[in-house]
């Protein structure tokens, strides 16, 4: 429920990089599919990725993300689809032919091997001479503040050193492509933040295009150049971050990232020639261009952010008001998300000002009315 | 356009050819061994129990006759029975003996004693089995030691070779490890946090034993039992040594009937009893021991 | 389990007693095999070490041990490598009837070792095989590669699934990253195998003597010696397969413990 705030705070660390000048795609996906059996993991999947860009794949779990990574790395054979890199089809690459080295959730890190020796091992695979290894390696163990652990073992380390070892197992080999599978799941919440800076910073500075698939709302949010959404082995929505958060494509998109309110609505043409949506809970005014391609009687859901709904004891202030009963309130820092229900069973949240909700004085249980302007609704399909 | 797209298959196809290949060269060995040398054997000895034998000779056949000559001679409903008690009651003790074994390695040890007790358990299972038999021969004979030592207090006991007990004897040496281990494995894998909530509800020690502890570890104490049963139902060294003869069982059955007149499918015969008994045995206990309660 | 201290210790000392139940056999073993009483019971007689000398001096006693040593030699490398493959294939593979596969594999050493002999000797000479030595090596590994398996795909279980994954995706092929991570990973629990293999061959009575014909291993001269008499004879041999196999599985069981133990820590 905090996923709003949580992104606010993330995006503070890094920002957006939607201003980069566009490049040539460097990984397409084009119509992949996966089936087991009868079950479809992935379907109709097109995807591509821009090079140096950093892209994260969220979803629900079996949503197929990590089967769309898996498939990138070989470790899957796609079904049908072609899988390019600049263009190439890689369908027939061998895992070991792919050279797109993997973080895993597991971070896989070889139990015998001294710290040193797993950063080497993906060198030694390409034959490089020892000598030109071990400085290669310690070149990176010291780029990931790892200088001093050369010789340790693996169970020798912390959470967070190992997720560094794994970084550093990758990125010796010097990839243009970094594959990341939920690779930050295991660390504690402080050392995932930091790690998420770290992240970002490096994959600026080497220019590599990372795959990130994750759960989490605040990594993605926070790293990516483009977020991709997935569900039900599709993808919703692939787009910036500022765009996907602004702009949720499907209703599905907009209930993951939580936060928002979606009405159930279905376009209405006045007599008067204004379009306006009405559904159980009323009729709202809209402003926004998408209004003008509705027809009369078409289906639509309506999405207004936490953010963007006021709260009052009274009615017939604003354009846009539902009554609702507030059902519940969580306090984050500062800020307050009340939770209300309508009487047709629409759930609202609203995100306040501590102090606004003190001025308010209102209780669980109490009716309030629920208000925003026709410009912040935001309508979508279905 | 048309060429590249086929040589793009074939290539698609080597590697798969390739990975099939990687994953045969480790499934197979093993399991074409057995079908050759364990499974081929087991059929064989099915269709064995359908031959004839014609002047000392075997002959395939199909015929029913071993099975009707045994199934109704009463010496094998004798052997049978037998055999199946002393199994039975060696599985009881044998689960009765190690139960405080296994209740005090998973509970009242130390992680490296628990370590180092287990491993002492499992050794005598993989030592020579016959001569730990001769050994309790040699305790158990006509002016052997436990008379001996009995005479010493005062007892006259007689020679004790030959009698159930030192059946049970033989039994408990040949299975004791085997029960210890399964029965402790189940303990020790025992969810910790059931015994304490037991305690919180107020339960007293016994209760907290009988009423959580042993239904809990229950799949492990019928597994261990079947196992005892298993091997005790077998048996032919301790029968034949520890039992002198007196008690014959199956197996010591089909060795006597291959040895009278190459009566081997009659033996055949005795043999699939055997496994038959084995299997509906595993498979009754393997239903109680994971049954809902 | 909170219980009294006494409950506790008579638990204890009732584990001792069954230990030392189980050790008897063994201690007695060794002592009959050193006194010179030709019948052995207390009070003991004088040492001696006569009855080893006998035996070593009993060309059917060394013939015995030779072949056993041989079948062993031979036995557990293969049903060493028929184990681990099994093991691997089922860490690493799937496919429809693998449990059932599993379970046909575990069967052998559960079968009555009379019920298997029978079986063996009645297939071996159908195929011109019984009364050889190869008939006594292919029984046994029939019999020892199901503890090879356990014994190895516990070590596999214990081992994170993407490891070799991770290998090839860092440029090592099948081969390789079987060569660079697989084999480091296990070599403990098949050195453990490969001793616990040449144990289960090593004690093998039953089935040996059952496709054996006159081809004798230590088991089967217990046995033959067993069926004549009582005799100081058995206790030296006795003593000399006890010392092996305790070796073996004493081996067998450091290298297993060290890993669990390490594993856990």
């Amino acid at each position: 429920m905090n996923s709003l705030s949580e992104i606010k705070l993330a995006r503070s660390v890094a920002p957006s990089e939607l201003e980069r000048p566009m490049s040539h795609a460097h990984i397409s996906l084009r119509n992949i599919r996966k089936t087991y059996g009868d079950a479809v993991a992935v379907e109709n999947l097109n995807l591509d990725i821009e090079e140096g860009k950093f892209v994260a794949i969220m979803g629900p779990s079996g949503c197929g993300k990590s089967t769309m990574l898996r498939m990138l790395a070989g470790l899957e054979d796609v079904t049908g689809g072609d899988i390019q890199r600049e263009g190439q089809r890689i369908n027939e690459l061998s895992i070991w032919e792919r050279d797109m080295p993997m973080v895993w959730q597991s971070l896989a890190l070889f139990p015998f091997l001294t710290v040193r020796e797993n950063v080497e091992f993906g060198l030694r695979m390409k034959g490089v001479g020892k000598a030109k290894r071990k400085t290669r390696a310690l070149d990176w163990l010291q780029k990931l503040g790892l200088e001093g652990y050369a010789d340790r073992g693996i169970d020798q380390l912390s959470g967070g050193q190992r997720q560094r070892v794994a970084l550093a197992r990758c990125l010796v080999t010097e990839p243009s492509v970094l594959l990341l599978d939920e690779p930050l799941s295991a660390l504690d919440a402080h050392l995932s933040v930091q790690m998420q800076g770290e992240l970002k910073r490096l994959q600026r500075e080497l220019g590599i295009t990372f795959v990130y698939v994750t759960h989490s709302h605040s990594e993605a949010f926070s790293m990516a150049d483009t977020v991709v959404i997935m569900n039900q082995g599709r993808i919703e929505q692939a787009g910036g971050p500022e765009d996907i958060y602004l702009r949720p494509a499907t209703p599905f998109v907009a209930r993951f990232l939580g936060g928002s309110s979606i009405f159930d609505c279905k376009a209405r043409r006045l007599k008067t020639g204004e379009m306006v949506l009405e559904g159980p809970d009323g009729r709202f005014k809209c402003t926004g261009s998408e209004l003008a391609d509705l027809d009369e009687g078409q289906q639509v859901s309506l999405i207004v952010r936490a953010d963007q709904i006021s709260v009052t004891a009274k009615a017939g202030w604003a354009e846009n008001e539902v009554a609702a009963r507030v059902v519940g309130e969580e306090f984050i820092g500062a800020l307050v998300n009340l939770r209300l229900e309508t009487a047709a069973g629409t759930a609202i949240t609203v995100q306040l000002q501590q102090r606004d909700m003190q001025a308010l004085d209102i209780e669980v249980g109490a009716t309030v009315t629920a208000s925003w302007h026709p410009e912040d609704g935001h309508i979508i399909n279905g | 356009m048309g060429q590249m797209s086929k040589d793009m298959t074939s290539s698609l196809s080597t590697r798969r050819l390739s990975r099939l290949a990687y994953g045969g060269i480790w499934s197979l060995p093993l399991p074409l061994w057995l079908a050759a040398f364990f499974l081929g054997p087991m059929i064989l000895l099915i269709w064995l129990s359908f031959w004839d034998v014609k002047n000392f000779l075997l002959t395939p056949d199909f015929q029913l006759e071993n099975w009707q000559k045994m199934l109704t001679a009463p010496y094998f409903w004798a052997a049978y029975l037998r055999t199946f008690v002393i199994a039975i009651s060696a599985a009881a003790l044998v689960s009765l003996i190690a139960l405080p074994c296994s209740l005090a390695i998973s509970f009242f040890l130390s992680v490296r004693a628990r370590m180092v007790m287990l491993g002492l358990f499992v050794v005598p299972f993989f030592t020579s089995y016959l001569v730990r038999v001769y050994s309790w021969q040699i305790y158990l004979t006509e002016n052997g030691i436990v008379m001996k030592l009995l005479a010493a207090i005062g007892i006259d006991s007689g020679s004790l070779l030959n009698t159930p007990l030192a059946l049970m004897i033989g039994l408990v040496t040949l299975t004791l490890p085997l029960v210890i281990v399964i029965q402790s494995i189940s303990m020790l894998s025992l969810d910790k946090t059931l015994i304490d909530a037991a305690y919180n509800l107020g339960c007293g020690p016994r209760r907290v034993l009988f009423a959580t502890v042993l239904p809990a570890v229950r799949p492990g104490i019928v597994l261990g039992a079947l196992f005892a049963f298993i091997f005790s139902f077998g048996d032919f060294v301790t029968a034949t040594y520890l039992g002198g003869g007196k008690f014959t069982t199956m197996s010591i059955l089909i060795a006597d009937t291959v040895k009278s007149g190459q009566q081997w499918p009659r033996a055949a015969v005795v043999a699939l009893m055997m496994i038959a008994t084995l299997l509906i045995t595993a498979l009754a206990s393997i239903a109680y021991a994971y049954r809902r309660t | 389990m909170r219980v009294s201290a006494l409950t506790r210790r008579l638990a204890v000392i009732f584990m001792g007693l069954a230990l030392v139940f189980l050790y008897a056999p063994i201690l007695t073993n060794f002592v009959f095999s050193l006194n010179s009483d030709r019948f052995p019971t207390i009070p003991l007689g004088g040492f001696t070490l006569e009855w080893y000398r006998l035996i070593l001096a009993d060309a059917l006693v060394i013939d015995a041990f030779k072949n056993t040593i041989k079948i062993a030699l031979i036995v557990a490398p293969i049903a060493t490598a028929m184990g681990f493959a099994a093991a691997y294939a089922d860490y690493r593979f799937n496919f429809i009837g693998k449990r059932l596969v599993l379970i046909f594999a575990l069967m052998p050493p559960l079968i009555p070792l009379v019920v298997i002999g029978l079986a063996m000797l009645a297939y071996l000479s159908r195929i011109g095989l019984s009364g050889t030595l190869p008939a006594i090596v292919v029984s046994h590994i029939v019999l020892t590669s199901p503890f090879a398996m356990a014994i190895i795909r516990l070590r596999f279980s214990q081992i994170d699934g993407d490891l070799e994954f991770a290998a090839q995706n860092l440029g090592a092929s099948n081969w390789r990253a079987f060569w660079e991570v697989i084999i480091p990973a296990t070599k403990t629990s098949i050195l453990a195998a490969f001793l616990l293999c040449m144990a289960v061959s090593f004690d093998e009575y039953a089935v040996t003597w059952f496709v054996g014909g006159l081809e004798e291993t230590s088991s089967v001269r217990i046995l033959s010696f067993l069926q004549s008499a009582v005799s100081p004879r058995i206790n030296a041999i006795g003593s000399i397969t006890f010392i092996t196999s305790i070796t073996l599985i004493l081996g067998a069981q450091i290298l297993v413990l060290r890993r669990l133990t390490r594993g856990n820590s």
